[in-house]
């Protein structure tokens, strides 16, 4: 693969706190490659160090074959997590402001409309919605027509019609050719826009794939869930497997075609039911299943912590 | 040219940001007046009889146009470099093309433009409300200019060097307060102790308020360096400073976190 975002078992920590522990990737040309993971993972501080605004303490990172800091500031694009512009600046001032920054750059007027604000070129910063705020930041990091771009959580805050406006945007944008990195905590987001998605948890990548390949290795079963009063005792003779979850009896296993057999079982055995819901595994669960055991370990080990410290000091 | 463009850029945008904030923009120009109206016209100078200003009203006029001078670059870096840290902005700007110095250049710029207006408006208050006799003399704008820079250096650096918007405020408050007391502007090197002005002399301002002093005063007497004119020979020095203030404050700008 032609990798032009690189990253070579690169470590970050801050004091005790290991951000990132030998963090591996590579991200191709045109390809979308979103990271997912807990908060607090180290997505933010990978984002960092593949852009340079932070330092590794060990391994390297590159962008087009160089050192983020050495990468022609022209063909990179940038959205930080927390990023605010000037707030009494309008949306219109704002994009021309950073596109002034670059020798060459999209007419601002034009990006003001990819983001879906024509209407608010007007209004300052601090007077637009929090999502408006947001996709002015995203088109800050789209003015110079980048060849790489970054977007550190580009739709959170956005409502959803204002996220397909992004989506399709960077969709575009990918179909131009533009290489995206982007992080989310939308799996529906990642699902849609990547062509791979690197899960992160505790500072380690857990998994990388396409979103068909993780949901096909760690997402589980197609399953049916049953809202019912009834003890899961009373699915014991269903030849499905059978779990309670978030207060539903969960039939695993079940493809479409075979929720009548469910449904005939239920009934055949008068069990009252109020709903059923069939679902077919996606990243969420994927999420769910190798995120969970990493926030568990960390809830787990924190409660710990909580535990001695109140058992530990003296005179509490 | 296309530096030229992104400087241009970044000072559009400071300035309008500048200029948009009504309280900001009222104060910058109320401080110099506050003191003007307390010093010059409440408490007066008093050159025959002892009063508390014992020199002639022109040779507070370097004092006078410290107080934008010095105050405004300080609190106005210090606060927009700690916003800048706190929004991320150098996070994002660092991924631009625009440099740290060229970021210090374009507010070093919007400072110059404030502050030249707030000059003039003090020149003209001294001279409506104490009487004082001055000479305009084109040096005064280098010696602006030269201090603007100057201070937008130190000013940089405080907001680098501290963890907080409140914080940059409170040490420029802090630095500022005693350099524009003790730098030979409003307190006479007479009036200090012997041991002190070695210290005087660390201090830029003490070649700014010496060589516009110079410049606007020439009856009276400023220090010399070496055997040149103190108009130019304070201008050289302050030069200086501002170089090396500036550079500082250009690298103190983080660019990683």
């Amino acid at each position: 693969m032609d990798a032009v975002v690189g990253a070579e078992d690169v470590r970050k920590t801050y004091g005790d706190v290991v951000a990132l522990s030998s963090v591996s990737l590579s991200v191709g040309r045109g390809e979308v490659f979103a990271l997912i993971g807990p908060n607090g993972a180290g997505k933010t501080t990978l984002v960092r160090a593949l852009t340079g605004t932070t330092e590794p303490d060990s391994g390297t990172t590159q962008i087009l074959g160089e050192h983020p800091m050495a990468v022609d500031r022209g063909r990179l694009g940038v959205l930080p997590q927390n990023f605010t512009p000037p707030d009494r600046l309008t949306a219109r001032e704002l994009l021309a402001y950073y596109a002034g920054l670059y020798d060459e750059a999209r007419d601002p007027e034009t990006v003001l409309a990819d983001v879906g604000l024509a209407d608010a070129g007007e209004t300052w910063y601090e007077n637009l919605s929090g999502g408006q705020q947001r996709r002015v930041c995203v088109g800050s990091a789209l003015v110079n027509d980048p060849d790489v771009l970054f977007l550190d959580e580009p739709t959170t805050g956005i409502d959803p019609a204002g996220r397909r406006t992004v989506w399709r945007l960077i969709e575009d944008l990918a179909a131009a050719g533009t290489t995206v990195f982007l992080t989310t905590h939308d799996m529906a987001e990642a699902e849609r826009l990547a062509d791979r998605v690197g899960l992160l948890a505790d500072g380690e990548l857990v998994a990388v794939g396409t979103p068909e390949a993780l949901v096909a290795e760690h997402g589980g079963s197609s399953h049916l869930a049953v809202d019912t009063e009834a003890d899961a005792t009373a699915f014991d003779d269903l030849e499905y497997p059978t779990e309670v979850r978030n207060g539903s009896v969960v039939v695993d296993d079940v493809s479409p075609a075979e929720i009548g057999t469910v449904v005939a079982y239920l009934e055949g055995r008068d069990l009252e039911y109020t709903g059923l819901t069939w679902a077919e595994p996606d990243l969420e669960d994927v999420y769910l299943e190798l995120a969970d055991d990493a926030e568990l370990a960390r809830t787990t080990r924190d409660e710990g912590t909580v535990l001695a410290t109140a058992g530990g000091g003296p005179g509490r | 040219m296309t530096r030229l463009a992104r400087i241009r850029a970044e000072a559009d945008a400071d300035w309008r940001s500048f200029v948009r904030r009504r309280t900001a923009v009222f104060f910058t120009f109320l401080f110099p007046v506050i003191l003007i109206v307390i010093f010059g016209a409440l408490v007066r100078t008093d050159p025959t009889g002892g009063g508390l200003f014992a020199e002639p009203p022109a040779y507070y006029v370097p004092g006078y146009l410290a107080t934008v001078v010095l105050f405004t670059p300080l609190s106005r870096l210090g606060s927009e470099v700690a916003r800048h840290r706190e929004g991320s902005r150098f996070e994002k700007l660092v991924t631009t093309p625009l440099t740290r110095g060229e970021w210090l250049l374009a507010q070093t710029v919007v400072n110059a433009a404030i502050i030249g207006l707030a000059a003039l408006l003090i020149l003209g208050l001294v001279i409506a409300l104490t009487g004082a006799n001055i000479v305009f003399s084109p040096l005064l704008v280098p010696y602006v200019l030269v201090g603007v820079v100057c201070f937008c250096g130190i000013g940089a650096m405080l907001g680098s060097y501290t963890d907080s918007r409140d914080g940059a405020v409170a040490a420029s408050n802090a630095i500022g307060l005693p350099l524009l007391f003790l730098s030979d502007t409003f307190v006479t090197l007479e009036q200090l102790p012997g041991w002190f002005e070695p210290l005087v002399n660390l201090s830029p301002l003490t070649y700014f308020a010496r060589g516009v002093r110079a410049v606007t005063f020439p009856q009276a007497e400023v220090a010399t360096v070496g055997s040149l004119e103190p108009a130019i020979a304070n201008l050289a020095v302050l030069a200086v400073l501002a170089v090396v203030a500036f550079g500082l404050g250009a690298r103190s700008i983080p660019q990683t976190d």
